[in-house]
Parts: C-alpha cells; structure tokens; sequence
C-alpha cells in the first residue's frame, strides 16, 4: 500500500487540533466498550445458575396431568 | 390525555439521560485532558509497499475503565432482569400478580382439564396473497391445530373467500375502527369464554408461515408446565429482496441467537405467532384499567402502536411464566423496501416507547428502559466514531494504519460474522464487511431519533400497512 493523496477536504491541522483529540478519546472509550460487549457476544455463554447449588428444586409435578411424574 | 403527556416525557427523558451521559464522559475527558496524538506514523516497507503505521493505542487506564464499565453494565442489566423474573415466578401475592405460577400452581394442583388443544386466530386486513400459505403452514404442521379462524376486518379483497375455500372458520369484524387489537378483541372476547384451561389460543400474523413442529413443540411444553402462560415463536426472515432482505435477515438471525442465548427467556412474544393459555388473555382483559393500561374487558390495548410487545409487559407485569423455545421458528415477510422499513420500524420504535410511557419504570419494564437507553446511546457512539472516520479519511493527505485500531476492527468482524453464521454464506459475506451493517444500524439509529423528536413533539404516530402483491411483494405501502 502505498502513500495515497487523501486529505483533499481538510487541512491536516485539523487531526492536531484538541478537538480532534477530544474526539478521538471519546470514540476510543466507546469503541473499547463496545468491543468488550462484541467480545462477549462472541465467547460461549457462562451460567452461573449451573454452578450454583439450585435451592428450588420441584417438589410436585408441573404436568397438566396430575398423575404424571416430578 | 394524560396518557399522551406522559409519552411526550418518555421522549424527552431518554434524550436528556443519553445527552447527559455522552457529555459527562466528554467532560471527563476535557479534565482529565485527552491523550495528545503526536504524529508518530512510521515507515516499514512490506514486499513492494511502502507503509505508514502509527502504533498509537490508549493508555491502558482508558482501555480498563471501558472494559470494567461494559462488563459492569452487561452485567448489571442480566442479573437486575434474572432477580426479577425470579422474584415474580415464587411470588403468591395473587393480587398484584395473579399470573404467577405458585398461584396457578396452586389453583391448578389435582384438576385435569383435559389435553392442550390449539385454536389458531388469524387476523387478516386485505390479505389474499399472503394467507393460503400461512394456512397450509398451519394445516400440515405434525400437531394439527384444532381449530383455525381468520378473523377478516374490513377486507376488500378475496381474503374471505380464501379463507372458506382452504376450509377454515371466518370471522368478520363488525364496526371496527381499532385496526388489528380491535379485531382481535372482537373475537377473542367471543371465543374465550368457552376455552378450558387446556385449550390454548395462537394469535398469528397473516404474512407468517410456520416451521414443521412449531406445533408440537408448543404443545408438549404447554403440557408439560400447567403455570406456563405464553409460548412465543423466533422469527427469521424470508428469502429474497436483495440486501435490504439480508439486513433484515441478519438482525432476526442475531434475535434468535440472543434469544437462545438467554434460554428462551422471552423479550417480546412476538405477533407474528405466539400461544397464550386462555388464563392469561382473560386475567389481562380483567385488569386492563386497573393494574395495567387499557379499557377493561379488552385483551389487547388499542391504544398502543405494537401491540405485541405491549401484551408481552401487561403478561410480565401480572407475573405470568413465559418461554421462547429455540424449535419454535416462524419465517416472517420482510419490508421490501427502504420506505416499508422505514414505516415498520418507526412503528415498532414509536409503539415501544408510548407503551413506556403507559406503564412508567416499573421492575418489569427496567430492562425495556434499559433497551432504550442502550440505543439511544448507541446514536451517539456510532455517529461520533463515522465523524472520526470522516475527519480523518479527508484530513490525512496518506494512509496511515493503526495496528491497535485494525485488531478492535477484526474483533468486531468476527462479532458480526460469528453472530449470523447461521443466516449461511452470504449472511456471513455481508457481516464480514462491517461498514454495510454500520450503515444499515445508522439507517435504524435515523428511525430511532425520528421516533424520539416525535414523541416528544406530541405528533399523532400512524399505523401503515403493507400491502403485500403475492409472492413477489411490490415495494407499494399504504396508509
């Protein structure tokens, strides 16, 4: 890739400025965040009710059939 | 009319919080003073190129705070959500929440009222090139419905006499004005009474076809859990319509995946095809005006825009147990064009925030507020992140790549790839290309203000339907 002729609108001055480097931190954080959330959407999904002991086990059936088992 | 102002505060509310959150951060920035870029770019040469790289990245204090904040909030919401959920499913206050399965446990416990039967009721409005395919969906299902009523309302068109010739029950509205929930009530207010316990009621859009075993899924489970009150189905897109059709696809992929994801737990019992046990629709017509929004008597509150998700919170709010099973799929219509989208989703965005509005921040509605803050917020993160882009694409007079940058950008190719891989090749071709979908999502986030600036400004939002012209839809919508 070579060095390509982009900046055709602005002035490079304006990526210098502090408003630029304001929003550049801003989107940083975002863009940081939102990865962390991609992350995890990617990664498979931890239920931490498994691991704890289930302290509401069913003590009758829930069939519409009374006779039917726990 | 107090209704109404409240709905202009939703607006304005979630404006405020988002534009107040987005400019706290920005002041903390200012304070803390941002991190100055110097321009650091370098030079290696790889094979014949000369390339420019700039190995900035942020301090790691930026990177920590922002991971420890998304972690706290993914978080926060899912198990705010899972407390409540839990809470109202061991409740036995019968008066606040009379849905809640110790008390339909309890009323319920010893009684067999016979085994689940299936009434399906399917309102139609001028309908005749969609509905022969949602009926023969519902007649060759493995668990033949019971019964089938098109509930015609002020149909024009043959949708009556198609009805009749695939040999299933006709209702037609009479008087009505209140579009699809009027109908719906009409009818429903007629067939309930004499529904058993058992006998449970699918209420299905006349532009969906379900998938073999949607029927019998919903019925084993329905048998198996007498305190289970609704059973909603996953939607995926139809093939065809070109991208437009794939964006769309790839959202209801991702839905699905999400919901699998939370087991089933249900955010919105989608009108495209779910079941209620009769308990459930009648407890809900027995507390409009009272505990939840609407006019007494009526099922579905005519007032709201969607109003499926308006039934899906009256049934959270009165604790009523309900699941979205994975194997319960429906294949829905998809808008055909960017006016039909535009239409369909500043419905759905406008009908979800006036049904915040007309129940207010109540435990079960934390996490459609959450929602809703969520992507309002998200407005301003995407559109501050293309300025950037842009600023930079038209200021830099070279290309300089950001390897740090570049490895965030890879990880969210991956997120969209992994999370539609089920929607096939070219679902994944599209999200791997990232900029499309960031786009489509910005077309979304266009609706979602629209919504927001209306509400807000008290307009009269509109119920539009898409006409549908037979198998290959036309682009035509009408008011």
């Amino acid at each position: 890739m070579t060095a390509l002729p982009t900046g055709i609108l602005l002035p490079e001055s304006v990526i210098h400025s502090d408003l630029f480097a304001l929003l550049a931190a801003f989107v940083a954080i975002h863009t940081v965040f939102y990865a962390t959330l991609a992350l995890s959407k990617i990664l498979p999904k931890v239920y931490l009710s498994d691991w704890v002991r289930r302290r509401h086990e069913r003590t009758e059936t829930r069939s519409i059939n009374p006779e039917d088992p726990v | 009319m107090r209704r109404r102002n409240l709905h202009r505060l939703v607006g304005v509310f979630i404006a405020v919080a988002v534009a107040a959150a987005a400019a706290l951060l920005w002041l903390a920035i200012v304070i803390q003073g941002p991190e100055v870029a110097e321009p650091s770019a370098r030079h290696i040469v790889v094979g014949i190129w000369d390339v420019l790289y700039d190995a900035e990245a942020p301090s790691l204090w930026v990177i920590l705070v922002a991971v420890a904040f998304a972690l706290l909030l993914a978080a926060g919401v899912a198990l705010l959500e899972r407390r409540i959920s839990n809470s109202s499913r061991r409740s036995a206050g019968r008066v606040t929440v009379p849905l809640a399965p110790r008390g339909i446990m309890e009323a319920t416990r010893g009684t067999y009222a016979g085994p689940v039967t299936v009434t399906v009721v399917v309102p139609a409005h001028n309908e005749e090139a969609s509905l022969p395919s949602t009926l023969e969906s519902l007649l060759h299902q493995s668990h033949r419905p019971e019964r089938i009523i098109v509930v015609a309302d002020n149909c024009t068109d043959a949708t009556v006499e198609l009805a009749h010739r695939a040999g299933v029950d006709v209702f037609e509205s009479v008087g009505n004005t209140k579009k699809k929930a009027g109908a719906l009530n009409q009818v429903l207010s007629q067939i309930l009474p004499d529904q058993g316990l058992n006998d449970v009621v699918m209420v299905m859009d006349a532009d969906t076809r379900l998938d073999d075993g949607f029927l019998a899924s919903a019925v084993r489970r329905f048998t198996e859990d007498r305190a289970l009150m609704a059973v909603g189905g996953l939607f995926y897109g139809e093939t065809g319509h070109g991208l437009i059709g794939q964006f769309q696809r790839n959202e209801y992929v991702r839905y699905a995946r999400e919901m699998q994801r939370r087991r089933g737990r249900v955010f919105v019992l989608t009108g495209t095809a779910s079941l209620f046990r009769p308990t459930a629709l009648l407890t809900v017509a027995e507390q409009r005006g009272k505990t939840i929004p609407g006019r007494l008597g009526d099922v579905y509150d005519t007032a709201a825009l969607t109003e499926d998700n308006e039934l899906t919170i009256a049934l959270k709010s009165l604790g009523g147990l309900m699941i979205s099973p994975a194997d319960c799929t429906v294949v829905t219509e998809l808008m055909p064009s960017w006016r039909t989208l535009w239409a369909q989703r500043l419905r759905w965005q406008r009908g979800a925030l006036e049904n915040l509005g007309a129940y207010g921040v109540t435990p079960q509605t934390v996490r459609y507020w959450a929602q809703q803050l969520g992507i309002g917020y998200g407005v301003i993160a995407l559109s501050s992140y293309l300025l950037l882009i842009l600023l930079t694409v038209f200021a830099l007079d070279a290309w300089v790549l950001f390897p740090f940058w570049l490895g965030v950008g890879l990880l969210f190719m991956l997120e969209r790839m992994i999370t539609v891989w089920k929607g096939g090749w070219r679902a994944r071709l599209l999200a791997l290309t990232l900029f499309p979908e960031l786009l489509f999502d910005m077309f979304l986030n266009v609706v979602y203000v629209k919504g927001i600036i209306d509400i807000s400004l008290g307009r009269t939002a509109d119920w539009k339907h898409v006409v549908h012209a037979g198998p290959r839809a036309s682009d035509e919508a009408s008011s």
